[in-house]
């Protein structure tokens, strides 16, 4: 694991003036950073006010209210839409998984005929997103009668390009002591794999669950062409319903609370596990 | 490749294993035994990625006349396609905003990697805050800042009007658009970069640092000499995906601007989408998307080109 | 004793069920909907969809949101070309054209006359000022549901502030213009209130310009054929001249590209003293509009004369012979008087069922809000709205020009001209297989 950095690097860092500088421009970057957001908890909690002038203020010089939540709450099944967000993105990542980390592996370890091809052939889904390929893709999914259904949304998904190169890699980085000692131990291919690989190479999974989990759970426009029924719909889906009106009168209160339900599981699990999870990043990279 | 595969093509002594998957592995023979793994990617990439090309490449040299079953093939949607001037318009604006955005995003990402890289209270808070775009929809933070870009009243011109300044109409100047648009998604992306450059410092040898300190190498000499030449693979690998956001993410033009005023903000994949399904104009679309798979495919084989290089130069 | 015969109907149907244990069979139908106000809308039309499953025992309608009218279009779009057509779809009525000249939706007529009505008959309980994006090529192929069109509002305050009579608003270009001049407020080099704003994001801008040009005179797209527009013509001419000076000239309207949002901000933030918006914000801006403020008709130069936006319900091709009858069931109980008076008061949209207006607690709506009476006595001025093949594109090719009008990188005349070559060149397929197909040298 890697071990954390000291404090202050030996060789004596001081706190000289261009150090004091970096640390105010750093700040100063976080703050720019995080109005955004600031503003949108902020502005979620004020009670509506048409024509105020003070509407962008960061200030919570008011009684906070839940109404603007409880529009946003009132105008879509949420309970569902949270439902239904959490089995897309699971049942994306649990199939992405079992065919990343095999692809991963015959990438890193075998080498086979045509193996360049192949592998430059699977990273072309890397730029080829479905937004792209909505129209025939959409064709494919009807064929196969997945239609308005979770799993029309998870299919094209699957494969993973990306996971296979971020898996590719992590299987790179692992020295191959483990597997030849295995191997002398008498473990087959596949036990090689399961035993002495994919426990190394967690770190790296990881670091891509949460990418994935995070491109799905903010997926728009596919899950919106491919799911009708109101049962099926994702919270991006459920969100577009307040923000994306054509004749509409501003609600920014609503808005902000709407948007706010729709990130915070993220922003939360974020901001409780930011060491777990820059951890693993941090471990995905490296050796 | 230095490497070759080694102990895994000697023959196996298996326990556990299905007896079928065994024989079946052993028969196959290595190369087999890799498309074997390969297969379940293979199944969903032909489905979904390598068939759509085919029906999209089909559609581009299909010529349609409206009224009639009766299609040919041929290059005609090719020539409608580069004499509309908002297909090169588009093209130009995409490669504005893609230097707009990669250049800044990338510099930022460093620098913010580099200062928030020892682990104290502080630089994670910050690093926190820098994240949190990354977590949020694409659409969801465009809602954002359809606020954030309001002229007079929305959070921009209301913090700069104390500092003095006007207002400012960002989104309907076709001057600005562009660069506000450039400025969400660097707000959004640079966390993202700043991760992976996290990754790589984590990498680099401490041991590095303070024999160039010994020999008196300054900060910024440090930084050129050591930290940038070793972060090379790092660079790549956030260099492909940078390019590939640029080309791909369009919800934030769908939400803010739609690709005005007067196509100011109009990107490649946006015109796609309008042409394939607001105008129906599905050759037109299909040739336009060849050209932008065209254009992504030469990108990538560069860069990749240079992944791998970094890639080697991290496992020597 | 229709009715009566029906219920006798029914009970038998549901006794003979019951006699032979066959569960009765309900025809599932789907029916797309946009909500293009507030979230809450949504919500509405859940209910009434429950209402009339109620109503109707027989039919299990669901009624499925599918974003703004855009997404709508799209989503139909793809469900029919995946061979799962909705059986009913609230869509934008300007496009409703294009899906006539793809042959992908089925003209009404049949179902209108099994009723035993005729077309006329039937057309008859609508506003005429409707008629015209739902009947055409001698087929009815929609039916209106909620409409709108563009409307003047005003700050009542600003104006009495600056010695104007709000009661009294203008009505002329002269007037306008004159009012926008004194209401405008500078400070420095800086412009701290707009005397007039106008929605110009993408789908707005055309809307107004259609209103600004028919109130000049004009009308820029052939109501008759698909492929043909007049932009460069001096009635658009006009029209455009007035939108630059009002940016560039009086300087009484922001030189930069505002959209509907940020248009309906400003006027609730008395940064701009009138907009121009839909009659689809007007319950939005009652209920929440703190300044005095009044509605009047959008000012003319030579007539009173604007579009009418909003959507109508029509019926994609590919349904079975019983999800037709219950999509049209379906269609007639959501047009119907009492529904189309209730989600007219609930939306701020005119019902467009005349009849609507003849109930007592309609009749008391208007009683009560004399805005919502100016908006409806616009209506008699109203015509039908800008479509043609390639809806989108052409529209865009004209909005493309306009903004960049507004924004001073171009002059009304060459901003035309550059629009009609473009929007003929996004024509020129249908206009080569229809007006332009020829007989050849025999």
């Amino acid at each position: 694991m890697a071990a954390p950095r000291p404090l202050m690097r030996a060789g004596g860092a001081r706190f000289d003036s261009g150090r004091l500088l970096a640390i105010a421009l750093l700040a100063g970057v976080a703050l720019v950073w995080s109005t955004p957001l600031l503003w949108m908890l902020v502005a979620s909690l004020r009670p509506q006010n048409f024509g105020g002038l003070d509407m962008a203020s960061l200030w919570p010089d008011f009684t906070p209210t839940l109404a603007n939540f409880a529009e946003a709450l009132e105008s879509a099944d949420f309970a569902r839409l949270y439902l239904n967000t959490i089995l897309v993105c699971a049942g994306i990542l649990a199939v992405q998984l079992a065919t990343i980390t095999l692809a991963g592996y015959a990438f890193a370890r075998l080498s086979f005929r045509g193996r360049e091809v192949v592998f430059y052939g699977f990273l072309l889904q890397l730029m080829l997103v479905p937004p792209i390929l909505i129209v025939p893709n959409l064709t494919t999914i009807t064929r196969l009668g997945l239609y308005d259904s979770l799993l029309g949304v998870m299919a094209p998904y699957f494969a993973s390009a990306f996971g296979v190169f971020l898996m590719r890699q992590t299987f790179r980085t692992i020295p191959r002591d483990f597997e030849e000692a295995a191997v002398v131990d008498g473990a087959s291919w596949w036990q090689l794999i399961w035993r002495v690989l994919v426990p190394l190479a967690r770190p790296g999974m990881v670091a891509f669950a949460i990418v994935s989990v995070v491109s799905h759970w903010n997926e728009f426009l596919w899950p919106l062409m491919v799911v009708s029924s109101l049962d099926n719909q994702t919270l991006t889906v459920g969100l577009a319903s307040f923000t994306m009106g054509a004749e509409s009168a501003s609600q920014w209160g609503v808005i902000a609370a709407g948007t706010c339900l729709v990130a915070a599981p993220l922003l939360l699990a974020f901001g409780l596990f930011q060491r777990q999870f820059v951890n693993s990043f941090l471990f995905s990279g490296v050796k | 490749m230095a490497q070759t595969a080694l102990a895994v093509d000697s023959p196996e002594h298996g326990t556990a294993a299905p007896r079928r998957v065994r024989r079946l592995a052993g028969r196959l023979g290595a190369d087999g035994r890799a498309w074997l793994l390969l297969l379940p990617s293979l199944v969903f990439l032909c489905l979904f990625t390598y068939w759509p090309i085919v029906q999209v490449l089909l559609q581009a040299l299909t010529i349609e006349t409206f009224g009639s079953q009766a299609t040919s093939l041929g290059l005609g949607n090719f020539d409608r396609l580069f004499a509309d001037a908002a297909f090169t318009g588009a093209l130009l604006n995409n490669l504005v905003y893609a230097v707009g955005t990669i250049a800044p995003s990338i510099a930022l990402a460093l620098a913010l990697a580099v200062g928030l890289q020892e682990a104290t209270r502080f630089n994670a808070l910050l690093r926190t805050v820098v994240f949190f775009p990354v977590l949020l929809p694409l659409v969801a933070a465009a809602a954002l800042f359809l606020f954030v870009f309001l002229p007079g009243i929305g959070l921009l011109d209301y913090y700069l009007a104390t500092l003095g300044a006007g207002q400012t109409n960002w989104l309907g100047d076709p001057d600005l658009a562009l660069w506000s648009l450039v400025g969400l998604t660097v707000w959004k992306n640079a966390g993202y970069y700043m991760l992976f450059f996290l990754a790589g410092l984590q990498a680099i040898p401490l041991d590095l640092y303070e024999a160039a300190r010994i020999e008196g190498a300054g900060a910024w000499r440090r930084f050129t000499r050591i930290t940038l030449p070793l972060l090379g693979p790092s660079l790549a690998f956030v260099l492909v995906i940078a390019l590939v956001n640029v080309i791909t993410q369009v919800d934030h033009v769908v939400v803010l601007t739609e690709g005005g005023p007067s196509g100011a903000t109009d990107l490649l994949l946006f015109y796609i989408y309008q042409t394939a399904h607001e105008s129906y104009d599905y050759g037109k679309a299909a040739a336009a998307t060849v050209v932008s798979v065209a254009i992504l495919l030469a990108l990538s084989l560069v860069s990749l080109r240079t992944l791998e290089r970094g890639v080697h130069y991290e496992a020597s | 004793m229709l009715t009566k015969s029906l219920k006798l109907l029914g009970a038998t149907g549901l006794a003979l069920g019951v006699g032979l244990g066959v569960a009765q069979a309900q025809t599932e139908i789907e029916m797309f909907f946009p909500v293009p106000v507030e979230g809450k809308l949504a919500k509405e039309m859940q209910s009434l969809m429950e209402r009339f499953n109620e109503a109707h025992p027989e039919i299990e309608a669901t009624a499925v949101y599918t974003g703004s009218y855009d997404e709508t279009n799209l989503k139909t779009r793809a469900a029919i070309k995946a061979g799962r057509p909705p059986a009913a779809v609230i869509m934008s009525a300007n496009f409703i054209l294009e899906y006539q000249l793809n042959d992908e939706i089925e003209p009404l007529d049949p179902l209108i006359e099994a009723e035993g009505s005729s077309a006329d008959a039937f057309m008859d309980r609508f506003w005429p000022a409707l008629h015209g994006n739902a009947r055409f090529a001698d087929r009815v192929w929609a039916v209106p549901f909620h409409n709108s069109t563009p409307l003047l509002y005003i700050n009542a305050d600003h104006f009495r502030e600056v010695g104007l009579d709000p009661d009294n608003p203008p009505a002329t270009w002269q007037d306008w213009a004159a009012a926008a001049s004194k209401l405008v407020k500078r400070e420095g080099g800086e412009t701290t209130r707009w005397g007039l704003m106008l929605p110009e994001n993408y789908d707005y801008l055309g809307w107004i310009m259609t209103a600004l040009t028919m109130s000049n005179g004009g009308l820029y797209y052939n109501p008759e054929y698909g492929g043909e527009v007049y932009y460069d013509t001096p009635s658009m001419l006009g029209a455009l001249t007035f939108v630059h000076d009002l940016a560039h000239e009086f300087e009484v309207m922001p030189a930069a590209i505002t959209d509907g949002k940020a248009v309906s901000t400003a006027f609730f933030a008395g940064q701009t003293s009138m907009v121009v918006l839909s009659t689809g914000s007007l319950s939005f801006i009652r209920e929440n509009m703190k300044d005095d403020y009044r509605v009047a008709f959008v000012p003319r130069n030579v007539r009173n004369a604007v579009a009418i936006g909003g959507a109508s319900l029509m019926m994609p091709k590919g349904l079975s012979e019983e999800k037709k009858q219950a999509a049209w069931t379906l269609m007639n109980w959501l047009t119907s008087p009492e529904i189309s008076g209730h989600w007219s008061r609930f939306t701020g949209y005119f019902a467009p069922n005349r009849q609507a207006y003849e109930l007592p607690e309609m009749k008391q709506f208007i009683a009560d809000n004399p805005d919502a009476k100016v908006a409806l006595d616009q209506l008699q001025y109203a015509r039908s709205w800008f479509a043609t093949y390639n809806t989108v594109a052409v529209r865009k090719a004209l909005e493309d020009q306009v903004q960049a009008v507004i924004t001073g990188d171009k002059q009304p005349k060459e901003a035309l001209e550059a629009a009609q070559e473009n929007a003929d060149a996004q024509m020129r397929p249908y206009v080569e297989a229809t007006a332009l197909k020829l007989p050849a040298s025999m």
